[in-house]
């Protein structure tokens, strides 16, 4: 597959305490000296992270630093501190500017990072506007917790990107579903399982397999709880089958299997996608009475944090199959 | 929720709009969404000179490629046929070494591979070839969908395809199966030669079953030109003779003959080069916008355009056209031989490892724009670019010795190695005085986009799997670009033109700066 990437280094930085957001963005432009304007400056979109813990924002940041040499943007973080109490409302404020190397090509972008104490934790949008690239998608990043329906970030925001599977539970899909009906969602986990959704519609790609496809009975899938249950969501909403016929059960790596027979002639067929190890490859399958059989493997993309989130903003549009999906999973979920 | 499946759709509509009841019968509804990836369908590609360098160092690496981005189906295999006896695990085994650091894929892949050992004269071979795909139609699902790849020398175009022919192989087997033949450049020697392949390939085959391939329009760079010019309001509005001064196009190596000294001195410069990529990338920036980008409207576009290219005469050659050979010299910190030193090359020879030319389109929009032409072997670097020179401003306001550094305005489209796009312009330099100086923007596209662009191979053998003949060469393209540079070498011949020397290492003859000085104009430095 691709090179990996290479991590960006820090090229300079500046902090500071009880700051006011032009101090930082001044900052932020003094970073930025002519001494080394030879680096390319591209930028394609501003990205805001905002995380419930230090933990979460490390976590989120590691994928971002990865993503950074071939997908720059502005990084703005922002580290919400409720805890406190009103007098020590404010800012803490980091700005680095990192280089990393594309394709042979110094690559710079900036990342800032804001701990938002006090009452400016619930205006959070506010500092969102000042730090934003001219014309570029803003992306909205929740990591650790979901937003509310209502939470005025969403204003600010052209995509909201959060990762399903990270909640561990299927209630997040309630909440997706009324998000994505505000604003376009990446979904990292839904992207995450687009190769098991390009191999199994792919199963269906050959003139012996494809019609078997209205003649689907019944679907199991296996994985962890959230990305089970979207899939099966997803399959159940594609192919019209009744929830009874979809079952889920819980597994460490996620597999996929269908069964069906042949609206005309009765013959059998069975379809699977299956990951059966924690070797990065899945195996497909295809078993059709009185048809040719076959076998693929193909490896799955790095797990690495940095191309889950390249993928996921290569796509900053609404996804129509991912909200039905959502809608489906809800009720698969009910179910099992 | 009930067991009778997903609820109509509050937002997107009660009613779903490509599945269900409504779904059409051939329609695959877990594809939505997946959009824009184009996988192949079953089919059997078979590789003529599957034991030759090509299949080993860009066919099968292009295929390992499609199937880690998921993009081949499992009723996938390749047939390999040649002269050398291999068996089928000979060639299973040789194909796996091609692909260095390949996945567990490729060994899966790969042991669907079968060989077929014969001359291509003899009817058994292609007896045997038949047998083998018919086996792979009932076993893996090929579904009588075949691809012939000649990956041979040109010699044999001919011979293959009429066999194929005679053996009932080019017919499709249904309505819904195809059959393609892929025919690698050269596409003839010259004008003559070039009608007569074709006329050999259609004699059994229909044009659009026939894919020329030139792998330069595989580059995803190339393609990019198309849509830096027509997806931008910017741009084309100086893209003709009103604000271009000149267009220059270069396309240069830093390797020299290596192992292709047989080949080489039989085409030089002009026919490996310039018939082909040089004149594709011309085709490509002069081109008209299209109405749609689909393979006819650009194809249409780009036979206009090289229709237009003025035909040189035989004495206009003399001036307008500058071939040249390289001596020894050091490229990258390497001594290096001259081309007549160079294993397989003769003593005296007279072939060319370097063009430069000026030509003109004549037609509205280039009408009287030099396009000028480089290309050439044991250059200081390797790369490709179409720079467009903008004419100066009609008047500068700046005083004279404050405004030495300036030159005209130029957009520079980086093909390769570094794909990207530079802008040059005037900007002040900061100070006192008025002082304007030259300044360049870089865009780098290897910065802007997180996915790996596929290479060129990878992008054109799903094209043929796909049936996209868009970025592959139509027959009047061929005749066109023949038309060109057929009285070059017909005055050649003649010995009319001299061969100058340049040392490797540097960017060509002096000659060929003359081709622009002549004019007050001078070559980039790339």
């Amino acid at each position: 597959m691709a090179q990996p990437l290479t991590l960006p280094v820090t090229l300079s930085s500046w902090s500071g305490a009880q700051v006011r957001v032009a101090e930082v963005l001044a900052e932020l432009e003094a970073l930025r000296r002519p001494e080394l304007m030879p680096a390319t400056r591209t930028s394609v979109l501003t990205l805001v992270v905002v995380a419930s813990s230090r933990d979460a924002l490390g976590e989120a940041m590691a994928g971002v630093y990865e993503l950074g040499g071939r997908h720059p943007a502005r990084v703005l973080c922002l580290l919400p501190d409720r805890s406190g109490d009103g007098a020590s409302s404010g800012l803490d404020a980091e700005v680095r500017l990192l280089g990393g190397e594309a394709e042979g090509q110094a690559v710079w972008f900036e990342d800032v990072e804001l701990v938002v104490r006090g009452e400016a934790a619930s205006h959070l949008d506010s500092l969102i506007e000042p730090f934003t690239l001219a014309d570029l998608p803003v992306v909205v990043w929740f990591v650790g917790e979901l937003p509310r329906v209502d939470d005025p970030l969403l204003r600010a925001a052209d995509v909201v990107m959060v990762d399903a599977r990270t909640f561990g539970d299927t209630e997040c899909f309630d909440v997706l579903t009324e998000l994505a009906r505000r604003v376009a969602i990446v979904d990292l986990s839904w992207h995450r399982l687009q190769p098991w959704r390009e191999l199994l519609a792919a199963l269906f790609e050959s003139p012996h397999t494809r019609p078997y496809l209205p003649g689907i009975t019944s679907a199991r899938v296996v994985g962890r709880t959230g990305p089970r249950h979207l899939l099966a969501g997803w399959i159940a909403d594609r192919l019209d089958l009744p929830f009874s016929e979809v079952h889920v059960e819980p597994a460490t790596h996620v597999s996929i299997s269908l069964a069906g027979t042949l609206p005309a002639t009765g013959q059998h067929g069975t379809f699977e996608v299956l990951r059966l190890s924690d070797e990065r490859v899945v195996h497909t399958r295809t078993a059709v009475d009185g048809g040719p059989s076959s076998e693929m493997v193909v490896p799955l993309p790095p797990p690495t944090a940095g191309w889950g989130v390249a993928a996921a903003l290569s796509h900053l549009d609404r996804d129509p199959v991912y909200e039905r999906a959502l809608r489906s999973a809800i009720a698969v979920a009910a179910r099992h | 929720m009930t067991d009778a499946g997903p609820p109509p759709d509050p937002v997107l509509g009660a009613h779903k709009p490509v599945y269900g009841l409504e779904r059409a019968q051939n329609e695959n509804p877990l594809l939505e969404g997946l959009e824009g990836e184009r996988r192949a369908p079953p089919v059997a590609l078979v590789v003529f000179g599957a034991s030759g360098d090509l299949t080993a160092r860009k066919l099968m690496p292009a295929i390992d490629r499609l199937a880690c981005r998921r993009l081949l189906p499992a009723a996938f295999a390749v047939v390999g046929v040649a002269r050398t006896e291999w068996s089928d695990d000979d060639f299973r085994s040789r194909m796996r070494e091609a692909v260095k650091d390949a996945g567990p894929e490729w060994e899966a892949i790969t042991s669907r591979f079968r060989y077929v050992a014969g001359d291509y004269a003899e009817p058994a071979t292609f007896e045997q070839l038949q047998s083998v795909l018919d086996d792979l139609d009932r076993t893996v699902g090929t579904a009588g969908n075949r691809v012939y790849y000649l990956a041979t020398v040109p010699t044999v175009f001919g011979p293959v395809t009429r066999a194929l022919g005679d053996h009932g192989m080019v017919q499709p087997a249904s309505r819904e199966s195809f059959v393609r033949v892929v025919v690698e450049k050269p596409f003839g020697h010259d004008l003559a030669s070039a009608h007569a392949l074709d006329a050999e390939l259609h004699e059994v085959l229909a044009e659009d079953q026939i894919y020329r391939i030139d792998h330069y329009l595989g580059k995803e760079t190339v393609q990019n030109v198309l849509a830096l010019r027509f997806a931008n309001a910017i741009f084309e509005p100086v893209w003709n003779r009103r604000y271009v001064d000149n267009v220059q196009i270069t396309v240069a190596e830093s390797v020299g003959v290596g192992h292709r000294a047989g080949f080489y001195e039989q085409a030089g410069a002009l026919r490996d080069i310039v018939q082909n990529h040089l004149l594709q990338v011309l085709a490509i920036t002069a081109m008209e916008p299209p109405a749609v980008i689909d393979s006819q409207g650009i194809r249409d576009e780009k036979v206009k355009a090289l229709r237009a290219v003025d035909v040189l005469g035989r004495e206009e050659v003399l001036d307008e056209v500058v071939r040249a050979q390289y001596d020894g010299g050091w490229v990258e910190g390497e001594e290096v031989k001259g081309y007549r030193e160079e294993d397989g090359v003769a003593l005296g020879s007279p072939t060319e490892t370097y063009v430069a030319m000026r030509v003109f389109v004549d037609n509205w929009r280039w009408a009287g724009v030099p396009f000028y032409l480089r290309t050439g072997k044991r250059l200081p670097k390797r790369m490709t670019e179409v720079a467009m020179e903008f004419r100066d401003v009609p008047h500068l306001p700046f005083a004279r010795d404050l405004s030495r550094g300036l030159r005209r305005n130029a957009l520079v489209l980086r093909i390769q190695p570094d794909e990207g796009i530079t802008l040059r312009f005037g900007a002040k330099v900061p100070g006192q005085a008025f002082r304007v100086r030259t300044v360049s923007m870089d865009f780098s596209y290897g910065a802007a986009f997180v996915e790996e662009p596929p290479a060129a191979y990878e992008r054109l053998l799903l094209d043929v799997m796909v049936g996209d003949p868009t970025l592959f060469i139509r027959t009047d393209e061929v005749a066109e670009a023949w038309r060109i540079v057929e009285p070059i070498l017909d005055s050649w011949a003649d010995d009319g033109v001299p061969l100058a020397r340049y040392a490797a290492g540097t960017w060509g003859p002096t000659a060929a700066d003359h081709l622009l000085e002549r004019e007050g104009r001078h070559w980039r430095s790339p």
